[in-house]
């Protein structure tokens, strides 16, 4: 049980991370599918400049500053430019997924993986029994991450900025009645994102692990923007989606090791992905009546972009 | 020697809101020209004009919603960056929109701070500090508890106050309202205009874009009119001003007066019934209370109007009809036959047509071109044809024909129906509605937001559709209309029918229907 609970928090951690910043940009009214991308580009940067400097926190920097350029490159694309919001960030975890592998190659002259010991300290070590055993051996995000999404919560809920993000996602003409830019506040809510995607894929490759493995975020930004529907973009909901999505994802582990004899392991494999499917069925019936009401709501609208 | 005389100029008051060679383009579209205003302080200025005279664009380039192509806007004497909504309420200018501006999801406590403009006040904050800050506004939205009510939840007079609220929370010296009477019972638009007037007698100036000739001289010292986005008359003073002289410069040199246009039928002489609903009951939705047995009929040669407050199921019934919303009990006749469950498209082929309530967002696909539109009907069941195929030059032929018989305003065929004004886009849709093989026509709202002779347009074709046999069931929320145009009056209160009235109608029983005081 300690075990199953010790791998929630590790493979949840991401998760958790990567839905707070994808709750930034459905406020915004972004659904952002370049998570994945932006993601994977964090796990690697980290470990790239990680390698080359010899500093965690070098590698950790740098990951939010490309991570932050390229959700400035994804704004300029979907807003100035107008293009089609969906396709933009898939095409942005394209980038993201090839970019990194194509990287790996031309960097470190590897195919697959790279080893790194540059790797994020754990305040608590050396547990190996009871129930200590779930706090051992995390790393310093995973221990950071509550507080992020407090901050999350203070930002989005209970600060004007928070309250002008949410008008620009739900009704852009509210939002340029009260002076704000809508435009603006979506590459802000981006470049939030961005920094906490590369938070989430730093967590990934030097946090609980140590390497950086091509595709190693394995439809971890699809999950997480799942979080973000199941959890109706509350940043403590979709934290607590995140957490199951982990949870989920430590029986499937645990479950791999115990029971593979018994039951095929493809099906094991399938529990993440059924339980996700749950969700976010749970998560439409929950939403079904704000829905309705802002269909009601449609002839209000003013067509803004 | 001179000697100042009694009736010389008036000595210079700084005008409080002064508009110099205004200039708004849409593409081809000339919005405003040369607009040049100025406004009294501390007096109420209407603002009229027909649809596309560009009142709500001249509104909004004074908020700063909109950067004007040229000109530029002072308030109070000084000049306004163009284009900055801050700069414009940081002047003491607020507006009160058309349609409501707040989001929907907010409580009202969440959309007052959106919008206020305190420098220095804390970027973070506490509900509870919230409400303390704002109980004073909840005073004048009846109670507390209002603060924490979803702007959704909000019934449309208490939206329109806290719009007004909201304006006037920064200390608004100039407030505009862009057509604030339009979702309003009459009851709520003597409020509103008794509002207002406080607002000029503690000094406030107020421009406020009407419709209806009777609410300017209800409420206006001034009027100021566009047409085709130039000023034409004022701002002047409304004891001086005749209302002949008005509505000649509304509508302006008479173009080719607007004939009616002959509708024909197909039902024949006998009186029978088109339209029935048996107990009719329907889910309720986030936004509409559900129907509970509804019993009505709709027969030929008549037109039976249904009167309320907007939310109250007027939406549910249409829908109901239409085949849009499932009905959870009871049953739908169209010519007596069952049609409870019956897809849209076969009640349509059984001869039910609809003008539904927002034309721009059910009434047209807003992309596809005008003959598309025009043509969307004939594309359902063409029963005694085989083949499944259509020629387009023929749909574009008699689409052509029918768009110049309803004396539709258009540069081609071809453009995106989005791309025309209000009043030629409902004339669209009754030119399609209006087909042969029309039985009983539902008509919602159907002059909502025309200007006077499009309203006149619409009102005499459901008339003459009347007389030439079919049934018609007509939604409104304006009294007036439904009082000339109905042959019985049905009141719907709380998604079901409360009163049923006869010609001649009492205004003031009809009332007090239609806000539930009978029951």
């Amino acid at each position: 049980m300690e075990q199953i609970l010790a791998t929630t928090l590790r493979s949840a951690a991401p998760l958790v991370l990567v839905a707070t910043a994808g709750v930034f940009a459905f406020r915004a009214g972004i659904f952002h599918l370049g998570l994945e991308g932006l993601m994977i580009t964090g796990a690697f940067t980290t470990v790239a400049v990680g390698e080359a400097t010899g500093s965690v926190e070098l590698g950790i920097l740098a990951a939010i500053g490309v991570c932050m350029a390229l959700s400035a490159v994804y704004w300029w694309v979907i807003g100035p430019l107008g293009a089609n919001v969906i396709i933009a960030g898939l095409g942005l975890t394209s980038i993201g997924l090839g970019g990194t592998a194509f990287a790996l190659g031309a960097i470190f002259d590897v195919r697959g993986s790279i080893f790194t010991d540059v790797v994020l300290p754990r305040p608590v070590r050396g547990i190996t029994s009871g129930p200590g055993v779930i706090i051992a051996e995390q790393s310093i995000l995973v221990w950071l991450t509550p507080l992020i999404v407090l901050a999350a919560w203070v930002v989005l809920r209970r600060s004007r900025f928070g309250l002008r993000l949410a008008a620009v996602g739900e009704y852009p003409f509210a939002a340029r009645t009260a002076g704000v830019n809508p435009s603006i506040m979506r590459l802000q809510a981006l470049l939030i994102s961005g920094a906490l995607c590369a938070l989430g894929g730093a967590e990934l490759s030097v946090g609980a692990l140590h390497n950086f493995t091509e595709n190693m975020t394995n439809g971890r930004g699809f999950i997480a923007f799942v979080a973000v529907i199941f959890g109706v973009w509350h940043p403590i909901g979709a934290a607590l989606a995140g957490l199951f999505f982990g949870f989920a994802d430590a029986v499937g582990i645990q479950s791999q090791i115990n029971i593979t004899e018994r039951v095929p392991r493809e099906f094991v494999l399938m529990i993440p992905f059924v339980l996700t499917i749950f969700a976010v069925w749970l998560g439409g019936l929950w939403r079904r009546r704000s829905l309705e009401a802002e269909a009601g709501y449609a002839e209000l609208r003013e067509p803004d972009y | 020697m001179t000697v100042p005389s009694p009736s010389g100029p008036a000595p210079a008051v700084t005008p409080a809101v002064r508009c110099r060679s205004l200039g708004v383009s849409f593409g081809a579209v000339r919005a405003l020209h040369h607009v040049s205003l100025d406004l009294a302080p501390g007096r109420i200025h209407a603002l009229v004009g027909q649809n596309g005279a560009g009142k709500t664009t001249l509104a909004k380039v004074l908020a700063g919603l909109q950067a004007p192509d040229s000109g530029e806007v002072h308030i109070a004497g000084c000049k306004l960056p163009s284009g900055d909504v801050r700069a414009a309420r940081g002047a003491g200018l607020a507006m009160v929109h058309q349609h409501f501006s707040l989001p929907p999801s907010f409580t009202v406590v969440e959309a007052l701070e959106l919008t206020a403009f305190r420098p220095g006040g804390r970027s973070v904050f506490r509900r509870a500090e919230l409400r303390r800050r704002w109980q004073s506004a909840a005073a004048e939205m009846g109670g507390e508890a209002v603060l924490s009510t979803r702007i959704r939840d909000l019934p449309v007079e208490t939206r329109q106050s806290l719009e007004i609220v909201r304006a006037l929370a920064t200390d608004a010296r100039v407030v505009i309202l862009d057509e604030p009477t339009a979702l309003l019972t009459p009851a709520a638009i003597d409020t509103l205009f008794e509002r207002l007037r406080r607002l000029r007698d503690d000094g406030v100036t107020v421009l406020v874009v009407l419709h209806k000739l009777r609410e300017v001289a209800a409420v206006a010292d001034t009027v100021s009119v566009l047409r085709d986005g130039e000023l034409v008359l004022g701002p002047s003073e409304m004891s001086e001003l005749s209302q002949g002289r008005l509505s000649d410069a509304i509508v302006g040199p008479a173009s080719g007066a607007d004939r009616t246009v002959g509708v024909e039928a197909t039902v024949d002489g006998e009186r029978q019934t088109l339209l029935e609903l048996v107990g009719v009951s329907s889910r309720e939705s986030a936004f509409e209370p559900g129907l509970r047995s509804i019993d009505l009929s709709v027969e030929t040669r008549e037109i039976v109007g249904i009167a309320g407050v907007e939310g109250n199921g007027q939406r549910s019934l249409v829908s109901v009809i239409a085949g849009l919303n499932a009905v959870a009990a009871g049953s739908v006749l169209l010519g007596g036959t069952e049609m409870t469950r019956a897809p849209p498209a076969r009640r349509r082929l059984r001869g039910l047509r609809l003008v539904p309530f927002d034309r721009n967002s059910e009434g047209i696909s807003r992309r596809a071109p005008v003959w598309l539109n025009q043509s969307a009907l004939r594309l359902i069941g063409r029963p005694g044809r085989r083949l499944p195929l259509i020629s387009l030059n023929q749909y574009k032929r008699q689409a052509t024909e029918a768009l110049d018989h309803w004396q539709v305003r258009y540069d081609s065929v071809s453009q995106p129906a989005e791309s025309l004004s209000g009043g030629n886009v409902q004339r669209l849709i009754l030119s399609r509605e209006m087909a042969p093989g029309l039985e009983v026509l539902v008509a919602a709202q159907p002059t909502r937001g025309l200007d006077f002779s499009a309203t006149n347009f619409v009102r005499r074709s459901l008339q003459r559709l009347r007389d030439s046999g079919a049934g018609v069931l007509l939604v409104s929320s304006d009294l007036d209309e439904l009082f000339e145009l109905s042959d019985r009056l049905l009141v719907m209160y709380g998604g079901t029918i409360v009163a049923r009235f006869e010609a001649p109608y009492d205004r003031r029983a009809v009332g007090d229907a239609m806000t539930g005081a009978l029951r």
